[in-house]
């Protein structure tokens, strides 16, 4: 076959692919003349071996520009056809995108536990380990460690629920649910040498009727610091930056007189109204007087210092505790205690 | 303990030259809580009115109507139900739309006019807590006849008030001249002690006093007054007591509480033709002895418990309650004043054995138990002697003071420097005497040592830190600076249990499931609730002695409880829960603490794809199934890295059929299936309700940090065999020998399908599994994944008898 044949039949197969609709019209094209078994290309190709040798260069040079034409065209083609379609889907349908989608389940973690990983998260940032301890305590540990010994009268701030082992109770070594994190004040001391810094978030319990802002069972912070010179001031400066780390970089604080048997001398914080700022006297949050009570802190007493084997003449610190829930409270403007516990999924999914 | 402190008092003693808002404050900051204060908020239309008449109602047994005079043209006539009412008595009277206290919900109201078994009341006559002044409802509040009748009676009785809630180590505080003592210190100004006697000691035939146990009473006087009528006490004296929020009895019993609101020290009066062998003496109760105390009740007195007594009997419980017999009646003549000092813990213990501790207990009570000084004790009674004098008529006839072991006077030596090594804060020499002075301390300057000796009521002060906080309270907190400590941070400790049980919490919310915390007490009768038969699944818990309520009765030895407890409470109001909680069980140990056990506990019920709840077009609705549950457990398991083991044990209150349990060195570290549908009953739970749990540290002993490879260099292969095995034939055994067959060339084993049916017979199942096949350092060739198949195959035949079909 001379090269004007193979020309003439690369022209027709060029011509069928530019015209071919789709994608199964170009396959069948492709067929035609690239086939390994009956394409019309790879005939010719098996013709040349039967051509005279002065022949087969130039038939087989016709036979692969027949080729490559052919090729490109296909190449070409399928392309046009990709960007076509591309083009057909984007001008074409619109999904109504406010449809709601595929629902994908979200599990929050309670209030509660979102604050205490708050609050132990920025006292790392002060160099402070959270620690935990026992919720079930000693008599021991939770009041004469603390310089409340029985009959004290400083045990009325405390009420106590006062707890019984099945397996038998020991009237010298009462049980209690602890009133407070401060045991764990003298449990860290009884274990580790100063320098110390820890905070322990956990759960108290108290002799108490509950209300909006009041539970029985609640969830409190504890700090505790001891080093060879730390003073009030150093805990001013550690409760105002996590007042500032949990409210905001403008909060201001304020330490007024208190009195705990073990902290000598002992003070109340309060922060400064984030809300109202001290401008709104029927304030909901502060209650009107631009302050916010938000812990009792103080310097740890030198008898507890002595009582854990810390020489008081060389050791000296503080201590801090507060309440969780009010944090929470106060964070998210949660309007009643008693609703972290209800465990009503409606409120919880909210936080 | 709350105390109401009426300013006008306050000024008798110092000069208060700065707003009461700014005194608020500043005592607020530096002194003792302010809690608020108070003003008259009467308005016009309560007024001083004057009971003209008095007559029975018409209709009604238990009301009278009064004719109340109160300054108009026309008087007024009330119903009423009070039964202390006589005419001509001086009463507070509110006529219609003034404000006012409801005596029943304690609330501001205002007064409508409404009537009563048919007769409309006019107004009304007012009790102490109908004005506001304290909690009793009882009667109407009888007022001084000498007060102008029409007055509005805000101008004649309005008082501004300071609510103080004070501290246990400040019983200085407990009386008026106590604050007054702070405020000048406060404000740099003097104070000004109230008049008293001069009493010189004079023993007399008919009064003596003993002390029998000095150690529970170190101090106690006495005064025999005669010539003593008793009747009203003056008006200021009646209004400061209504005030403070006491009731005004007759003279004598007021000016003990007077002298008791104004120095802190409590006095009791006995009638003197009552005591026997003319005797008061402190001792310990006799064993089985009694007492009828004032408030009625007839006491068996514990033998530990301090009385006063005369040659014969108890009286009264030391510094707590006296008794009925010996008190003051209208004809009493001459009075045995006690004026003493208690051991205040043993107060506080009698107290509490009698149910009269806190806030339950009488005034005196309640001042008692905390640390009074006993130099109080000859003060406080001279001011009542020269009160009694000039109020109701006492002569002294004797006056005894026991003091056996006189109280050591408190020196605290202590270097200045001491201030600013404990505060932060630079505080001299100057203004360290300078402000303990003004708190009525002697203290000197020794060179740079400061010695300071506490005014005798301060029986709070005895070491130097004590010294600090005096003097930083008085210069102010204020000038703490703020200063982030420096200093050697400790080294830390890791905590593995808190971090693995925070990953299982974020896990666990990841996964979709909503965390709740409910409260550890718990109800013991949900124990029983937990089996088919009300047989337990936990150990017998650790009870609370005195509960708030028996709903918080029992610490909690499950989980599970609360987990049904919440999912009822939350299926009344939507279609489906899944929800965890993470906490601590608390297990008795003999002789110890309990062990407090951190728990994963994980439950679904009811729907997963609710159409009630959420947008569910896409998915069909579904309620949530075991396989849900076994899905969080182990995709829990995987995240932590946690090699579940163990033996397969029961799991009680589960469903027998659709439920798993191991445990480990006989601890059940994880549970998990459906609730037995008789138990959902009883919690009015759906059948299809799942839990699982999971003992924290046991999984944290099984977990095993990944040891990682990279990631495969060659592709795998993938066959999919079809096995027929007997039905009683679990998954488990297949997947295990399929396992165990395939070697380190099997990377997965995927269960594609479960087919039961006519094409393999009755009693058998075919499992569908997909393997994929790879090996680390080469790409399998075909004949090496038909010899691994049908090695699998072979051991499949031989270990379970299974047909292989491809
Ligand atoms: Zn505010």
């Amino acid at each position: 076959m001379p090269g004007e044949e193979l020309r003439e039949l690369a022209n027709r197969a060029v011509a069928e692919i530019a015209g071919a609709a789709d994608d199964a019209a170009l396959e069948a094209a492709r067929v035609k003349y690239l086939g390994r078994k009956e394409g019309a290309l790879s005939e010719a190709t098996k013709r040349i071996a039967k051509l005279p040798p002065g022949e087969k260069p130039a038939y087989g040079a016709a036979v692969n520009e027949g080729k490559l034409r052919i090729e490109r065209a296909l190449e070409e083609r399928t392309r046009a056809l990709r960007e076509a379609r591309v083009a057909r889907d984007l001008g074409g349908e619109r999904e109504d995108m406010s449809l709601p989608p595929r629902r994908v389940r979200v599990g929050r973690l309670h209030p509660i536990s979102q604050t205490v990983r708050e609050v132990s998260r920025v006292f790392a940032t002060m160099g402070f380990e959270t620690v935990e301890g026992p919720e079930i305590e000693w008599d021991y540990y939770n009041f004469e460690a603390l310089n409340i010994p029985p009959g004290h009268p400083a045990r009325e701030k405390w009420q106590t629920l006062w707890i019984s082992n099945p397996l038998g109770d020991d009237p010298s070594r009462p049980l209690l649910g602890r009133t407070h994190t401060s045991p764990m004040q003298i449990r860290v001391m009884e274990q580790r040498r100063p320098p110390v810094r820890v905070v322990i978030p956990g759960r108290c319990y108290r002799y108490e009727a509950t209300d909006a802002i009041r539970e029985s069972i609640f969830f409190q912070y504890e700090g505790l610091a001891i080093d060879e010179k730390l003073t009030m001031a150093d805990l001013k400066g550690v409760l105002f930056s996590f007042a500032r780390q949990i409210f905001g970089s403008d909060r201001k604080i304020r330490f007024r007189i208190d009195y705990f048997p073990f902290t000598e001398p002992s003070a109340e914080i309060a922060f400064d109204c984030f809300s109202c700022e001290g401008r709104d006297p029927e304030c909901r949050v502060c209650g009107g007087d631009g302050w916010i009570e938000a812990a009792g802190c103080g310097m740890v007493h030198p008898d507890v210092l002595r009582r854990v084997g810390y020489d008081p003449k060389r050791y000296q610190g503080f201590a801090f505790g507060g309440g969780i829930e009010r944090l929470a409270m106060l964070r998210t403007g949660a309007p009643d205690i008693r609703l972290f516990y209800q465990n009503d999924l409606r409120y919880l999914e909210q936080f | 303990m709350l105390i109401k402190m009426p300013v006008s008092w306050l000024r008798e003693y110092v000069d208060i030259s700065v707003p009461i808002d700014e005194l608020a404050l500043r005592l607020h900051m530096s002194s003792t809580e302010v809690k608020g204060v108070e003003r008259p908020w009467w308005d016009d239309k309560v007024r001083v009115g004057r009971i003209s008449k008095l007559a029975k109602h018409p209709n009604a047994d238990k009301l009278q109507l009064a004719t109340v005079e109160y300054g108009e043209d026309r008087p007024k006539t009330v119903v009423t139900g009070a039964t202390n009412l006589t005419v001509g008595d001086i009463v507070p009277f509110a006529d219609e739309g003034a404000q006012i206290i409801d005596g029943h919900t304690g609330e501001r109201t205002t007064l409508r006019g409404k009537p009563m078994r048919g007769i409309q009341s006019e107004g009304m006559v007012l009790s102490a807590k109908e004005l506001g002044q304290g909690e009793d409802h009882d009667g109407i509040q009888v007022l001084d006849r000498k007060l102008p009748v029409g007055a509005r009676l805000r101008d004649v009785l309005g008082e501004t008030i300071l609510a103080l809630e004070l501290q246990p180590n400040r019983p200085d505080c407990l009386g008026v001249v106590g604050i007054a003592r702070e405020v000048a210190a406060i404000l740099a100004t003097g104070l000004r002690e109230p008049p008293v006697d001069r009493l010189p000691e004079r023993t007399s035939r008919d009064l003596d006093v003993r002390i029998e146990d000095p150690v529970a009473c170190p101090r106690f006087a006495a005064a025999l007054l005669t010539g003593i009528r008793i009747g009203a006490s003056p008006t200021w004296i009646q209004q400061r007591l209504i005030a403070a929020g006491m009731r005004p009895i007759d003279n004598v019993v007021d000016i003990t509480n007077y002298v008791m609101l104004e120095l802190g020290q409590p006095l009791h009066a006995y009638d003197h033709r009552k005591l026997r062998g003319g005797l008061l003496v402190a001792r310990r109760a006799r064993r089985g002895e009694t007492l009828r105390t004032l408030d009625g009740v007839e006491r068996v007195l514990h033998d530990d418990t301090l009385v006063i007594a005369d040659a014969d009997r108890a009286l009264g419980v030391a510094g707590i309650l006296g008794g009925e017999d010996s008190e003051i009646r209208e004809d009493t003549t001459t009075v045995a004043l006690e004026c003493a000092s208690f051991e205040p813990r043993g107060i506080g213990r009698t107290a509490a054995n009698l149910g009269l501790h806190g806030s339950a207990g009488s005034a005196a009570a309640r001042r008692f138990s905390w640390e009074l000084s006993p130099d109080l004790v000859p003060v406080a009674l001279a001011r009542a002697v020269r009160l009694l004098r000039e109020h109701a008529g006492a002569e002294v006839s004797g006056v005894m003071d026991r003091y056996p072991k006189r109280r050591g006077v408190v020196n605290v030596r202590m270097r200045f420097s001491d201030i600013p090594r404990v505060l932060g804060i630079e505080i001299g020499p100057e203004e360290t005497l300078d402000i303990l002075r003004r708190l009525q301390f002697v203290a000197a300057a020794d060179g740079d040592t400061l010695v300071a000796t506490p005014p005798a009521v301060r029986t709070d002060i005895a070491i130097a830190e004590d010294i600090v906080e005096e003097v930083g309270r008085i210069a102010g907190y204020d000038r703490l600076p703020v200063r982030v400590p420096d200093g050697p941070l400790p080294l830390h400790e890791r905590h593995p249990l808190q971090e693995f049980r925070e990953r299982a919490r974020d896990g666990l919310a990841g996964f979709g499931l909503q965390e709740v915390l409910s409260y550890s007490l718990i109800d013991p009768a949900w124990l029983g609730m937990l089996t088919a038969d009300g047989s337990c699944i936990a150990p017998e818990p650790l009870r609370v002695i005195n509960p708030t309520t028996v709903a918080q009765s029992a610490a909690r030895p499950t989980l599970r409880a609360s987990l049904l407890d919440t999912a009822r409470r939350n299926l009344r109001n939507r279609a489906g829960v899944a929800i965890f909680e993470i906490a601590p069980l608390y297990l008795p140990q003999r002789g110890d603490l309990p062990d407090e056990r951190w728990t994963i506990g994980i439950l679904l019920a009811g729907n997963a794809e609710p159409v009630r709840d959420g947008e569910t077009w896409l998915t069909p609705e579904r309620p949530w199934d075991v396989r849900d549950l076994q899905g969080y457990v182990l995709a829990l398991a995987d995240l932590l890295d946690v090699q579940t083991a163990g033996d397969q044990v029961d799991a009680p209150g589960l469903h027998p059929g659709r439920s798993l349990a191991f445990a480990h060195d006989g601890r059940r570290h994880l549970v998990a299936g459906q609730l037995d549908p008789r138990v959902a009953a009883k919690w009015e739970l759906p059948a299809e309700t799942f839990i699982a749990e999971i003992d924290l540290s046991s999984w944290l002993d099984a977990a095993r940090p990944p040891r990682v490879i990279a990631p495969p260099r060659f592709p795998a292969a993938l066959r999919d065999l079809a096995i027929v095995v007997d039905e009683a034939t679990p998954y488990r055994d297949v997947e295990r020998e399929i396992r165990a067959a395939g070697g380190t060339d099997l990377g997965s084993i995927a269960l594609v399908d479960l087919y039961r049916g006519p094409q393999i017979g009755a009693g058998k199942k075919s499992f569908a599994v997909r393997l994929v096949l790879r090996r680390a350092t080469a790409t399998l060739g075909e004949e090496d994944v038909d010899r691994l198949v049908k090695r699998v195959a072979g051991r499949l035949q031989q270990a379970l008898g299974a047909t292989i079909r491809s």
